[in-house]
């Protein structure tokens, strides 16, 4: 189970409107390589992970990865709270305006509407984990594409940090891959799937 | 920046510094260096909440106490009356600064 704490994991103190801002840092809420697909993923790969640490880690990070949701929420609310109907219809933001008004729905930037395709699980603890080393390296990309073009320090500095946190989630990800080549046979981990063909 | 705000910023530093520390020693649970700086964080961390929730609002249900709660009766619609002091406090996701 989950308990709620009421607080964001970094501040968000955003003071300026801008929608457009907003349909960009909403792919980090809806796209590919967002918070959602991120935390689903690592939270639905965890049940069979053979190895009980790995498990753990995948709890852990996917916890995390939902305070992170609610940091780019937290900043789409925020970039969109004051807009009238001339922001409204701010180049890019117009189109989502029309079907949501200023209320958070997952997509990506480019439009397309969120895909549970996204939260890759595979049930093979070798091919889920290099899927999720993956991941945590297009969310860094996408990250790092947002403050090249963001000038507004209320907005990069949010932004800054959740970069930070993919790297080090992919350090974690990377020491959790290793672990668990220890713990299988090392003839065959490549060759097998350690969740299915080995009993435990 | 408000007493509130100061306080809570330290909550956040903390509270930081426990999620970095956990992740950590998810894959090194033998590293005695990190587990000296998970206790002291930990610490730090309920002294700070405790405090928090007995000047201002909760932060998690646990420390849910109308007796204790919000001595300073902000962000309340029931000011000096005992009440479920859960919905007490600014939205996180409102802009907060220097409130």
């Amino acid at each position: 189970m989950w308990t709620y704490e009421k607080r964001l994991q970094y501040p968000v103190n955003i003071t300026k409107t801008c929608p457009k801002t907003a349909s960009l840092i909403i792919s980090q809420f809806g796209g590919p390589d967002g918070e959602m697909a991120a935390s689903m993923r690592y939270l639905s790969q965890r049940y069979t992970m053979p190895c009980k640490e790995v498990a753990g880690l995948l709890t852990d990070i996917g916890t995390e990865e939902l305070a992170h949701l609610e940091i780019i929420c937290a900043m789409i609310f925020q970039l969109t709270k004051n807009m009238n109907a001339q922001d409204a219809q701010t180049a890019g933001f117009d189109a989502y305006y029309v079907d949501h008004t200023a209320g958070i729905w997952p997509t990506a930037a480019a439009g397309v509407p969120f895909n549970a395709c996204e939260f890759q699980s595979k049930g093979d603890a070798i091919t889920d984990l290099f899927e999720d080393l993956a991941a945590e390296q297009k969310a860094r990309s996408t990250y790092e594409n947002l403050i090249r073009i963001i000038p507004d320090p209320e907005v990069r500095e949010p932004l800054k940090y959740l970069r930070e946190r993919e790297v080090v989630h992919f350090q974690r990800f990377g020491e959790a891959l290793e672990k668990l080549k220890t713990d299988l046979d090392a003839k065959n981990f490549y060759y097998f799937n350690a969740e299915f063909d080995h009993k435990r | 920046m408000s007493e509130r705000a100061k306080l809570l910023k330290e909550i956040q530093e903390v509270g930081f510094t426990m999620d970095d520390l956990l992740l950590y020693l998810d894959t090194h649970p033998l590293d005695q260096d990190a587990l000296k700086a998970f206790a002291q964080a930990r610490e730090r961390r309920y002294q700070l909440t405790r405090e928090y929730s007995g000047r201002f609002e909760p932060l998690t249900l646990c420390q849910v106490c109308p007796d204790t709660n919000n001595k300073t009766g902000t962000f309340t619609k029931y000011p000096g009356q005992k009440h479920f002091t859960w919905s007490d406090g600014p939205l996180p996701w409102d802009n907060q600064g220097g409130v």
